[in-house]
């Protein structure tokens, strides 16, 4: 069939009302969902798969990219107004978008994050649609030692988000790969640091630890000091993001898409680390380097680019491998899989018009994301002039749901308690958290990819050297710290 | 606070810490079979290697501790303006938690949260008591039809009312 | 004003609740545990016969996935729950025997759960690359013996990490353990695809999560473990080969609650299951999955599970299995 015909067939199947009209729905509910913490991205799309039973594949399946891509730029929402991340994916947004918030201008940092959103995942789904073919097969060359490389020249990103002090980057990254180590070791099954516990056994959930170090320490803070923020204006006000604004980030903008596209189009990586990647970049290549973490309106760009830069790219291997990259792409491929779809490469062959039925429905999807995002930023307008002595406490209510909803687990509660209070202990000490969610994410894929490459190899550390892609990490890795080397002595400030 | 007493105490519970880490806590709380091949793949490979790391990096703050100069930092926290109440806010809030913790699976989610909510508005001394009042009935209310409903979450009933 | 409306409320829901006792079970929702993560064949079993069964008990089931430490936090939640029927678990191969059977520290032992049906049998299929130069199952234990040979599971303790070595050992490995080497993933995704990128040789999983593969050409199956053939895959089956032990050697889901579950409940679930599985749509649904729907009553469930769980673990202390501490 050539590609005239596949595009033909895909039309047919997508072109009636309902198609778009499932896309829409999607979309809403995620943004929505994104937009609860605790509810995130994943969930929404878990939520949502039953309802795909009854539907035609391709209005099933549209509905959960719609809620997915949705999702990811919802998070985003919570992220600016609340300091709290609705979608782990959205927590790199914290970093410029709060502060953006906190000085009046929640309306710019949304609308930003909105374009950006847009943008990258236009170029992601163009990347899907051009090169999935060709990114699937290079994807199947990471095993675990090109896998260690990556996670380890990824952990420089540590590097940019510190802050004013390496150091003290350095001491919440470490803080981070320890707590990360609780739970069941992978490659013997043993306990550690679990005493005993079987909810610790699974692990410190991520959800409860990113909710815990960003959202609560604000209300401990509100605590210390109840009036620390009268005075500030916080209304999200007539501030706008300006047609400057987005030409000024738009190199940032496609940097963040083509890291979250590679970062996606890899399986297990998933959209957290690509949106601090890319946050990182931007801030190494910008000339505002000091203003980034006040408030930025670039670092808000070039997150919000780097997660919704996987989201199209994920597809690439489900659809081209029938491998799922991270734990939304696994639901949907369930969803595949109750329609009798096999994902893979012959489902270009047998079921083309699916597949150019989807990308039909992915390129609508960017500019669907754009109406329904302006209108959910209208909507939740109004976060921003509740006082926040009010908003306080229901930020906490909302927490606790949110929190407990990811794994139905009370205890998940307490660990979002006290990582709260080590978050606040770590703010007073001027401790950035950044490090510390970059670590907790990638510290277990480090160290697992690690021990699978020794045992691959028999010990032989040389495995963590075989191939191209791991001398080129390798370098990227050296070439960076050399970069953070310098760059830390010229300013004269002795590693602080 | 400047960065000199800033890094030195941070430096001085870091390097505690690793210490701790290494003569204490993984030796008994980090478990290895007894017929591991190789050193590196053992599960207490990784914990030493973070606590070593950690050793370094207090010794790092500690160094530059020294090293650094005494002038404080131009935005550090001045504390609230009521002295002492600062840290009893902390305490209530702390409590606040501890008693969400205990109340989650006995009074259920709901209930817990409306107080949780009510002591927190308070703690803060909202300007806004009745609003805070209202808030807090309403709030949790919808967030559970949210979450029970339409989420289809099982959220903690607790021994005593059940919502629908 | 306030505490008065409080104290009515709440003296009202105290009498609605003494009422309630009394009534019919169900006369609430209940709460249904999914040990694993959305997505995975536990939860699209579940979620499957969510609907027929919701019908069947007259009440809505709430779904609850409790993830983490390969199904054991979800069951603990289970055993340590109230006895009244209103919390039970979707129990699975993994959480239920071959934990059980491996794991010395597992918070929980078959004998603190009630299992009231096993309802569903997934066949076990193991499986190459195609361009590894393996065709059948001799090849395979030709390349054990030349050494390099490495299977990938989901995990420690998983079905997956016992189905390796008990194949390469009813094929005459003296010791997988040494002979080949187990890399573990994170999860039945990464373990099809590390042997899909070569990380690993071959794998032995439930044949709904290769099909896929298998249909696109990008596995070869050799052997599946059931009597009878599996749809889908060319290959022989345990018994072709002469290895029938492994027929022991599939996967399953059940539904159990905590250990002293009354009587009248579990005849009730029995009545429920009987009417869920009769659905059509939940069976062409589940078999276009490849698992074979096999209602089993309490008895029989618990037979099979405790047969099961004694042929894991036997292999296990003879190989040396068991995790400790």
């Amino acid at each position: 069939m050539s590609l005239l015909d596949s595009l033909a067939a895909g039309f047919a199947l997508v072109g009636n009302v309902e198609a778009f009209f499932m896309l829409f729905c999607g979309l809403i509910v995620g943004v929505v969902g994104g937009a609860i913490p605790g509810l995130s991205a994943t969930m929404a799309v878990a939520l949502t798969l039953p309802f795909t039973f009854a539907m035609t594949p391709i209005n099933g399946i549209l509905l959960l990219l719609g809620v997915y891509k949705g999702g990811i730029f919802g998070g985003s929402i919570p992220a600016i107004l609340i300091k709290t991340p609705g979608t782990p994916a959205s927590s790199a947004t914290i970093l410029d978008g709060h502060p953006l918030a906190e000085r009046g201008e929640a309306g710019r940092a949304l609308g930003m994050a909105l374009y950006a959103s847009c943008t990258a995942d236009a170029v992601s789904n163009l990347a899907l649609i051009l090169f999935a073919g060709w990114l699937a097969s290079f994807a199947l060359n990471f095993g675990p030692p090109e896998f260690f490389a990556l996670i380890l020249f990824s952990l420089t990103i540590i590097a940019g988000v510190s802050g004013e002090s390496l150091l003290r980057g350095a001491l919440s990254a470490l803080a981070g790969l320890l707590l990360a180590t609780v739970g069941l070791d992978l490659i013997y099954g043993t306990n550690r640091f679990t005493f005993g516990d079987p909810n610790m056994m699974g692990g410190l959930n991520f959800i409860a630890v990113l909710i815990g170090l960003f959202a609560i320490p604000e209300i401990i803070a509100m605590a210390w000091n109840p009036v620390a923020h009268l005075g500030k204006t916080r209304a999200l006000g007539k501030s706008r993001c300006s047609l400057a604004d987005y030409l000024g980030s738009f190199k940032s903008i496609i940097r963040g898409s083509m890291i979250g596209v590679f970062l996606g189009s890899i399986p297990g990586i998933g959209a957290a680390p690509s949106a601090f990647l890319s946050y990182s970049e931007a801030r190494r290549t910008s000339k505002n380097k000091a203003n980034f973490g006040k408030g930025e309106i670039e670092g808000v760009a070039a997150s919000e680019a780097g997660n919704n830069g996987v989201a199209g790219a994920t597809l690439i291997p489900l659809l081209a491998l029938g491998v799922p990259g991270d734990v939304i792409t696994a639901i949907i491929i369930g969803a595949f899989m109750v329609h009798g779809l096999q994902p893979g490469p012959m489902m270009f062959v047998l079921n083309a018009d699916i597949i150019y039925g989807l990308f039909i429905g992915l390129i609508v999807s960017s500019v669907f994301l754009l109406l329904v995002g302006s209108i959910a930023i209208r909507g939740f307008r109004f976060v921003a002039d509740v006082p926040k002595r009010i908003l306080m406490p229901g930020v906490l209510v909302l927490c606790i749901y949110g929190v407990f909803a990811v794994n139905n687990n009370i205890f998940d509660v307490g660990v979002m308690f006290v990582m709260g209070w080590l978050g606040y202990v770590m703010m007073r000490n001027r401790i950035p958290a950044a490090p510390f969610l970059i670590a907790f994410i990638l510290g277990p894929l480090l160290e697992d990819n690690f021990r699978q490459s020794m045992l691959m190899s028999g010990s032989d550390p040389l495995i963590l050297f075989r191939g191209p892609i791991t001398w080129t990490f390798w370098t990227l890795t050296a070439i960076t710290v050399v970069a953070i080397t310098r760059s830390t002595l010229r300013q004269k400030v002795p590693l602080s | 606070m400047s960065q000199k007493s800033l890094h030195l105490r941070l430096g001085t519970v870091v390097v505690l810490c690793a210490l701790f880490l290494v003569f204490y806590a993984i030796p008994s709380f980090v478990f290895a079979p007894s017929n591991v091949g190789n050193i590196v793949l053992s599960p207490l490979f990784w914990p030493f290697v973070l606590a070593g790391l950690a050793g370094l990096v207090g010794a790092g703050l500690l160094a530059s501790g020294v090293s650094s100069d005494d002038t404080p930092f131009e935005d550090a926290d001045t504390g609230p303006s009521d002295g002492p109440a600062g840290w009893l806010r902390l305490l209530g809030l702390a409590t606040i938690m501890v008693l969400v913790m205990v109340a989650l699976p006995r009074l259920g989610m709901v209930w817990t949260s409306m107080l949780a909510f009510v002591a927190c508005a308070f703690l803060f001394r909202t300007r806004h008591p009745m609003i805070a009042v209202i808030c807090a009935i309403v709030v949790p209310l919808l967030l559970y039809a949210f979450f029970a409903h339409v989420a289809g979450v099982a959220i903690p009933q607790g021994h005593f009312v059940r919502l629908p | 004003m306030k505490l008065r409306t409080f104290g009515s409320v709440f003296a009202l829901g105290c009498g609605l609740a003494a009422g309630a006792a009394m009534a019919e079970y169900p006369e609430r929702p209940i709460n249904m545990i999914i040990p694993y993560g959305a997505g995975g064949a536990t939860d699209i079993s579940a979620r499957t016969i969510a609907e027929p069964l919701g019908e069947a008990v007259g009440s809505p089931l709430v779904m609850a996935n409790v993830t983490g430490a390969g199904g054991a936090t979800g069951s603990v939640a289970v055993q340590n729950a109230n006895a009244d029927g209103y919390t039970m678990l979707f129990a699975r191969v993994g959480s239920h025997s071959v934990n059980p059977a491996m794991k010395a520290t597992l918070p929980y032992t078959l004998d603190d759960f009630r299992f009231v049906t096993v309802y569903e049998i997934n066949p076990v299929a193991c499986a190459v690359r195609p361009d590894s130069g393996i065709e059948s199952m001799e090849d395979l234990i030709a390349q054990v013996g030349e050494g390099g040979v490495s299977y990938s599971s989901s995990g420690v303790g998983s079905l997956l990490h016992l189905a390796g070595a008990m194949v390469l050992k009813e094929f005459g490995i003296e010791n997988p353990l040494t002979e080949a080497t187990h890399i573990p993933q994170q999860g039945g995704g990464a373990a099809a695809t590390a042997v899909l990128n070569g990380t690993a040789t071959f794998l032995c999983t439930n044949s709904s999560a290769l099909a896929s593969f298998v249909a696109n050409d990008q596995l070869t199956p050799l052997m599946v473990t059931t009597e009878e053939p599996v749809v889908g895959f060319d290959a022989p089956t345990a018994n072709d080969l002469g290895k029938p032990v492994l027929n022991q050697l599939v996967g399953w889901t059940g539904i159990a609650g905590p250990d002293d579950l009354p009587d009248d409940v579990a005849a009730k679930w029995g009545d429920w299951m009987a009417t869920a599985t009769a659905d059509e749509d939940f069976r062409s649904s589940m078999e276009e999955r490849g698992s074979v729907i096999d209602l089993m009553d309490p008895e029989e469930a618990n037979a099979f599970i405790l047969e099961q769980y004694t042929t894991f673990r036997d292999l296990v202390d003879e190989l040396g299995m068991r995790i400790e501490g």
